[in-house]
């Protein structure tokens, strides 16, 4: 699976009852940003190399948070980040993200599956951990 | 080795984590893989050199045995031989023999040194099997660690030319609160126009004027069989 046949793939495909509008981040990598219908705020970028497919949604960044609740909101998150179905949270530079890897064996229904969850997901990640914004 | 998940967390902490000066940058890539090639090559070389060292060993083993074979042969000769009064016959038999056991006896001590040298070139192939997977995952965690840095950087870039900024959270938030009230009033909308389709919206108001339909036609029957038996 590569970003093109992704794009392709993707493109009139309904999953669950959601569509997916893909558009390509120009640049040297191979990256897509994808937006799933019904959750169009959080955009989902996918990247794919020779050992994984890397889905993420950007959360909030550091500058937005309010600092002396930042220990609490990192414990919320480490916990959180174990029941919550096929993602993950991380950070990368200043931002928190959500994210989640498949094989790049994976077929399209996979990861339109990992698309939508990811991105509701963030929906309710950001209205989990409102509380914690500056 | 120090960890890589070690050297690219220390690095991340201190704020290396723009790109072009990536933790473990490109060179260090290289580096990597040099030797991660490296590797290989000296696994393929053990390998290719205990291969033959076995080959070596079994061919030792054949003859050793061979002469061994010969030696206890040529002691029934010499025993005839001693038998048939023949001693100076059994004398130059005797001589064979010694002959034979030396030689058997010195290819025993060189199958010996080379049993040795088997030994610890699988001891060196193995370990070379271990650093090898060790160098993979290592270079499996750099690379992914430098896509993830390159690809953010593309996003932020990307979204940087459309928009004045990246929207904070709490546009994103203002947003989606928006989209979920739209979809609520869609809702009850849609179970609005359910109750006007199927008149229940008319019942509910005729019931909140007190005039109930079913109530009437109970009424009505109640009155019927109490003006009969009034008769």
């Amino acid at each position: 699976m590569d970003t093109q046949t992704l794009t392709l793939a993707l493109g009139d495909a309904t999953h669950a009852g959601r569509t997916f509008d893909v558009m390509p981040i120009a640049g040297d990598e191979p990256v897509l940003q994808v937006t799933v219908s019904g959750a169009e705020e959080t955009p989902v970028y996918v990247t794919v190399t020779d050992t994984q497919i890397l889905c993420l949604a950007y959360l909030f960044d550091e500058q937005e948070l309010n600092p002396e609740r930042l220990n609490e909101l990192h414990e919320n998150m480490l916990r959180i980040s174990v029941p919550m179905p096929l993602s993950s949270l991380g950070k990368t530079g200043q931002h928190y993200v959500v994210y989640g890897a498949l094989s790049p064996a994976s077929g399209s229904a996979e990861i339109m599956q990992e698309l939508v969850t990811l991105a509701e997901n963030a929906i309710d990640l950001l209205q989990t951990f409102e509380d914690y914004l500056a | 080795m120090k960890s890589v998940l070690k050297k690219i967390l220390t690095a991340m902490r201190g704020g290396v984590n723009e790109l072009g000066e990536a933790v473990v940058d490109s060179q260090g890539n290289r580096i990597l893989e040099q030797e991660l090639r490296d590797s290989e090559q000296e696994l393929k070389q053990a390998k290719h050199e205990l291969a033959s060292l076995m080959a070596e060993a079994a061919s030792l083993a054949r003859q050793i045995r061979t002469e061994q074979d010969n030696a206890s042969k040529r002691e029934g000769d010499a025993s005839k031989a001693l038998a048939a009064g023949q001693e100076e016959l059994a004398r130059e038999v005797a001589e064979r023999i010694v002959g034979h056991e030396r030689r058997a006896a010195e290819l025993s001590q060189t199958r010996e040194g080379l049993q040795q040298r088997i030994a610890s070139l699988k001891t060196r192939v193995q370990t070379a099997e271990k650093q090898l997977a060790d160098y993979r995952r290592e270079l499996q965690v750099v690379k992914t660690n430098e896509r993830v840095l390159r690809t953010t950087a593309q996003i932020d870039t990307n979204i940087n030319s459309q928009q004045s900024s990246l929207s904070t959270a709490k546009e994103t938030l203002e947003r989606i609160r928006e989209r979920q009230a739209r979809e609520e009033d869609r809702q009850s909308a849609s179970a609005a126009l359910e109750k006007e389709l199927t008149g229940a919206d008319l019942d509910e108001k005729l019931k909140a004027a007190g005039i109930d339909g079913d109530q009437d036609a109970v009424n009505d029957v109640l009155a019927r069989l109490k003006s009969k038996t009034n008769e």
